[in-house]
């Protein structure tokens, strides 16, 4: 595609075209992906509480969330007395950037990828820790009390997960020997059993279930909404926004939540490769793989949104620095000691 | 310019793309709020949200030690993970040498990770 | 997508090494030149308006924007490690550390300004001293005519900056390596010295506790007579 709208447009120019494009082809969809996971998140949640979900607009209610969207952008946007304007309006746009920039260097197929960068893996981790920002910004700017509480405790909360996703990476980059995320799927390829491109590690599979927790943690999804914990905080850091304010903070957060799917299935479970390493199955396009496996963790994610009771603070903060820190740690040692025998042949 | 630094030209196009249409999200509802007669602002829907309320007092307290506590950990565990990562994608030309001095160097930070939690520094009553 | 995929392939991963986007001479310095211009102008900016601004809470975020041009220019260099690691560390965690203090700190601007006369003198002192160390550093690098492309270390363009980093750094590197690990403790437990409070009245959970609890040690099986009570 590059090569002909260079040959259409000239060659830098087209190459800016090209680009463009290319990156609307991720935006887009992406943005069309978390409205209609908003609506599964619902049905979900609905049908575990053994009730409908939204069932009014559109078959089966599926234009559910371009109603609330619609709605949503025909609102006012109230901007309290007291607060920051100029960062009170920032902070959402600062939420929704980060949540879309991240999905740059996500594989969806053999070649599909929009910067193939060397350090990618490096890089979704600065994104994810640039998530803080909107959040601390959000609570701070609007000048008062439970928002400024909520960015608090989001803050800590991510920080400390932040912590264990840290290590989590470095026991893959380990196995991988790389940071660029086509070389991590490519690793996954050559495995252990049959099960080849299923990337099933028994080694790494302790560190796909802590990764799982953490992104949950991360993302502050229920169980770990504390941020937003209605029963003491109200709407916790988003309590003053409303209008398209609002919502780019939901549109964020669904964002990252789909954003954590998509690095679980590209980190630990083959990415765009199909389960199992038999030639039909390579017949379907990688993107389809990668969407379902993203779909399946979504499910996950769901499920223990409406089955798990919510986290006390302090327990929170045991699971992510007594529990999940040091076995991480611990992790990094067993399998750089198992590699450098293994693969390095230490003791050879 | 380094040959690496070309693949970023996607990566600063898209940052400079999302922030385009999530600025647009922002300011397209305040605009449409003006011809559609939903932006009627009055002081009682200004007031910061206090459950109904007058607010008591300023909403930017002080606030306890140990969430700075708590950023201080996370920089030194970050830090260490700094260290980590080079490692991680070198261990095969390091080789045992490379290996051993990272244990020692996890070694140290345990030590310190054995202090913290000791003195109760992991703990959030 | 559409970038030109070359033959030759990493010797540790099973990627191409040539993954480029379609971009060639001219076009690719006219783009550096620009971004650099770009990121150079905002540091500068950021930099000066984070000294200005009257809200520490707004210099914070003008420095986290200082720091993320800053992280800019190292990818022009074709520093990616150090690039992401700007942004991680410093933007991530040290930046999140200040917004904390001066957020949530209860500082009085007043009096702050009061003590701006008293320290201007020292200041500027240690504005001298610093520029005084910078012409020194420029000169030393500038002493001997030697060109800048021989002063500069070889790079092997195949391999990723961020494994040729680590090669040195755990073998010529490595005592400075331990001695950083040293660093890194001594700042841990200083940390938790100087903030750490115990604090008394407080009933913490402790799970192993919980959990090791049977039901014969916290109940007791009564059958008491009717009219009577129970003893506890």
């Amino acid at each position: 595609m590059t090569e002909w709208f260079q040959g259409q447009l000239g060659y830098g120019f087209g190459w800016f075209v090209s680009t463009l494009i290319l990156i609307l082809m991720i935006a887009l969809p992406l943005m069309l992906a978390v409205a209609m996971i908003i609506y599964a998140d619902r049905k979900i949640w609905a049908a575990m509480a053994l009730r409908r979900g939204p069932n009014v607009v559109g078959p089966f209610g599926l234009l559910q969330s371009f109603a609330d969207g619609l709605k949503v952008f025909l609102k006012e946007t109230i901007i309290p007395s007291s607060a920051n304007r100029g960062l009170f309006l920032l902070a959402p746009i600062i939420t929704f950037t980060i949540a879309l920039i991240a999905w740059a260097v996500i594989p969806f197929g053999p070649d599909m990828v929009l910067a193939d960068i060397n350090v990618g893996l490096l890089y979704i981790l600065a994104a994810s820790s640039l998530g803080v920002y909107g959040v601390i910004i959000a609570g701070w700017a609007s000048n008062s009390k439970y928002p400024f509480y909520s960015a608090l405790r989001a803050a800590a909360q991510m920080v400390s997960y932040e912590v264990s996703i840290g290590f989590v990476l470095i026991t893959v980059i380990l196995w991988a020997g790389t940071f660029n995320l086509q070389g991590i799927i490519a690793m996954q390829k050559s495995h252990v059993f049959f099960l080849n491109g299923f990337g099933f590690n028994p080694l790494l599979f302790p560190m796909a279930v802590i990764f799982l927790i953490s992104a949950m943690a991360e993302t502050a999804r229920a169980p770990f909404d504390l941020t937003e914990a209605e029963s003491e905080l109200v709407a916790g850091y988003q309590t003053e926004y409303s209008s398209m304010s609002f919502a780019l903070f939901w549109l964020g957060e669904y964002g990252n939540v789909l954003l954590m799917c998509a690095l679980n299935a590209t980190l630990f479970w083959g990415g765009w490769l199909p389960p199992i390493d038999w030639a039909p199955l390579y017949v379907v396009p990688g993107i389809i793989w990668l969407f379902a496996k993203i779909f399946i963790f979504f499910f996950i994610f769901s499920w223990v949104k409406a089955t798990v009771p919510r986290f006390r603070y302090d327990q929170l903060m045991r699971l992510g620095w007594k529990i999940f820190l040091p076995f991480a740690l611990l992790w990094v040692a067993i399998v750089s000691g198992y590699l450098m025998i293994t693969r390095y042949g230490a003791l050879a | 310019m380094a040959p690496q630094a070309a693949e970023y030209l996607p990566i600063l196009l898209f940052l400079g793309v999302a922030l385009a249409l999530s600025a647009a999200f922002v300011a397209l509802p305040m605009i449409a709020s003006r011809f559609t007669g939903s932006h009627k602002p009055y002081a009682d829907k200004l007031a910061e949200y206090e459950c109904g309320f007058p607010a008591f007092e300023d909403s930017r307290s002080q606030f306890d030690v140990r969430f700075y506590l708590v950023a201080i950990l996370f920089i030194i565990f970050d830090l260490e993970a700094a260290f980590l990562f080079p490692w991680a994608v070198s261990l095969g030309a390091i080789g045992i040498a490379g290996w051993t001095a990272m244990m020692i160097f996890l070694a140290e930070l345990t030590l310190g990770y054995v202090y913290a939690w000791k003195k109760g520094a992991l703990e959030w009553e | 997508m559409g970038a030109g995929l070359g033959r030759e392939h990493c010797r540790r991963c099973a990627l191409p090494l040539s993954r480029q986007p379609n971009l060639k001479g001219h076009d690719r310095n006219v783009i550096q030149t620009f971004t650099f211009y770009l990121f150079a102008t905002i540091v500068i900016a950021s930099g000066a308006l984070t000294i200005l601004s009257r809200n520490p809470v707004h210099s914070v975020l003008w420095l986290i924007l200082a720091f993320f041009n800053a992280a800019g220019l190292m990818l022009i260099l074709g520093a990616e490690f150090i690039a992401m690691l700007l942004v991680i560390v410093y933007v991530g965690a040290v930046a999140v550390l200040f917004l904390f203090v001066v957020m949530m700190l209860d500082v009085d601007f007043a009096e702050m300004r009061a003590g701006f006369a008293r320290y201007a003198g020292f200041g500027a002192l240690m504005a001298v001293v610093l520029l005084a160390e910078m012409i020194f550093a420029v000169a030393a690098w500038n002493a001997g005519g030697v060109s800048v492309a021989s002063k500069a270390a070889p790079v092997d363009p195949s391999v990723p900056n961020i494994e040729a980093l680590g090669t040195v750094l755990f073998t010529r590197y490595l005592y400075i390596f331990e001695a950083a690990g040293l660093v890194l403790l001594v700042a841990m437990i200083g940390a938790i010295v100087l903030t750490h409070r115990t604090r008394s009245g407080l009933r913490p959970q402790n799970p192993s506790e919980q959990n090791r609890r049977r039901p014969e040690e916290a109940t007791r099986n009564m059958n008491p007579g009717i009219g009577q009570g129970v003893e506890l």
